[in-house]
C-alpha cells in the first residue's frame, strides 16, 4: 500500500530543491534511504544536497544524509532535512 | 538581595509564569560568555543586559562595515569602521548599570575558550564557523558549562541547547566540519528572534526558571513560516562528550 510523507527542507537547500513537492508519495516499506534516493533525483539540475545536512524522522534526530539510523517510514510521517548553518 | 530599585526595574519579570524573585537573583549572580556579538549575539547579549545578568563577556574581533548595519544592532552608523568589542560594550553598559560588562577584541582560541566558559555559568556561541562552533562546544563540554548555540542563515535560525555530557554536543549534531560559507545571506529579524530565543534559553538555564530545551534543536523557517523542534540524539561515541574520550 502506497504511502505518503511530508518533506521539510531547511532555508540553504530551497534552491537545491526547488520544484520537489512538500509530499512525495512512496511504495510500501520504504525506508528513510529510499526517501532521500527519491529526493535526490528530484532535485534541480543535478544538484545534491550536502552530506553533512542533519536528518530527522518525527521529531527524532537520526544523523546526517552520510550517516543516519536505518528507519522505516510509515504513512504521515514528516522527514525533515537541515543543512548546517553557522551565520553570526 | 535585590534593592528596591532593582526591584522596580525587573518587576515585570518576576511573577508567575516568568522568574520567581529567587531566579532573578541568580540571574544577577551568573556570568555568560556571548560570542560573537554581531547579528544574533548582539540582540542575545542586549536581551541578557536588560533582563539582568550579572556579567557578560562580549567576545567579537574586528572592525564594524556597512553591511553589518543590517543586523548588528549593538552597532550603528557612527561606528563604521571602529572596533566592535568596545563600543558594543558601551552600549550595553548604558542600557543597564547593574551588569558588568568585559569586551574581549578578539575571539577566543582553545586555551581562552576553555578558560572563559570554566569562570561563566552559561556559553552562547554565535560565530559565523563551525571551526568555532564547535571549539566552544568542547570547552563548554570540558568544563560541564551549558551552551547555547545559535545559526543563521537567510531567513531561517537553528537554536541548539546543550547540557553536557548528558544532551548531544554540537560534535554529535555534526560529526564531519561542515564547509565555510562566508558570505551567507541573511535577513536581520531573524538573526534578532533567533539572537532572543538564545537569551531566553540562557535565562532559564541561569534563573532556575521555565525548561530550557536541554538535548534539542530548534529550527524556525521564516520564508516559509515554519517550526520543527527535534530530540537530538547523543553519540556515546563521540570523541568530544562520549563515553569512551
Amino acid at each position: 500500500m502506497p504511502l505518503t510523507i511530508r518533506l521539510t527542507i531547511s532555508g540553504r537547500s530551497y534552491d537545491a530543491a526547488e520544484g520537489v513537492p512538500r509530499e512525495l508519495q512512496l511504495g510500501d516499506g520504504t525506508t528513510v534511504d529510499d526517501a532521500l534516493a527519491e529526493l535526490a533525483g528530484q532535485l534541480k539540475n543535478g544538484s545534491v544536497l550536502p552530506d553533512t545536512c542533519l536528518v530527522a524522522l518525527g521529531g527524532a534526530h537520526l544523523g546526517t544524509i552520510a550517516e543516519h539510523e536505518p528507519r522505516s517510514l510509515r504513512d504521515g510521517d514528516e522527514l525533515v532535512i537541515i543543512a548546517p548553518v553557522a551565520g553570526g | 538581595m535585590l534593592t528596591d530599585d532593582e526591584l522596580q526595574r525587573y518587576s515585570r519579570q518576576i511573577g508567575p509564569g516568568v522568574l520567581s524573585r529567587q531566579g532573578q537573583e541568580r540571574l544577577r549572580e551568573s556570568s555568560v560568555l556571548v560570542t560573537r556579538a554581531g547579528g544574533m549575539g548582539g540582540p542575545a547579549a542586549l536581551a541578557l543586559t536588560t533582563a539582568g545578568v550579572g556579567r557578560i563577556v562580549l567576545a567579537h574581533g574586528g572592525r564594524m562595515i556597512t553591511p553589518d548595519l543590517n543586523r548588528q544592532i549593538l552597532g550603528s552608523e557612527a561606528t563604521v569602521g571602529e572596533f566592535r568589542a568596545p563600543h558594543f560594550a558601551d552600549y550595553l553598559r548604558s542600557m543597564n548599570r547593574y551588569v558588568e560588562v568585559e569586551p574581549l577584541d578578539h575571539e577566543p582560541d582553545d586555551d581562552e575558550a576553555l578558560e572563559i566558559a570554566a569562570r561563566v555559568d552559561a556559553v552562547l556561541s554565535c560565530p559565523p564557523t563551525f571551526d568555532e562552533r564547535l571549539r566552544l562546544s568542547r570547552a563548554a563540554v570540558d568544563t560541564s558549562t551549558p551552551l547555547i548555540d545559535a545559526a543563521q542563515w537567510g531567513m531561517m535560525g537553528t537554536l541548539i541547547v546543550v547540557d553536557p555530557s548528558r544532551t548531544a554536543c554540537l560534535r554529535c549534531v555534526y560529526p564531519q566540519e561542515p564547509p565555510f560559507e562566508e558570505l551567507f545571506p541573511v535577513v536581520g529579524a531573524i538573526s534578532a528572534a533567533i539572537g532572543s530565543l538564545a537569551a531566553l534559553e540562557a535565562i532559564k538555564i541561569l534563573s532556575g526558571c521555565g525548561e530550557p530545551i536541554f538535548g534539542k534543536m530548534l529550527m524556525y523557517d521564516g520564508f516559509r513560516g515554519r517550526a520543527s523542534q527535534i530530540d537530538l540524539r547523543r553519540d556515546p561515541q563521540c570523541p568530544v562528550c562520549g563515553d569512551a574520550r
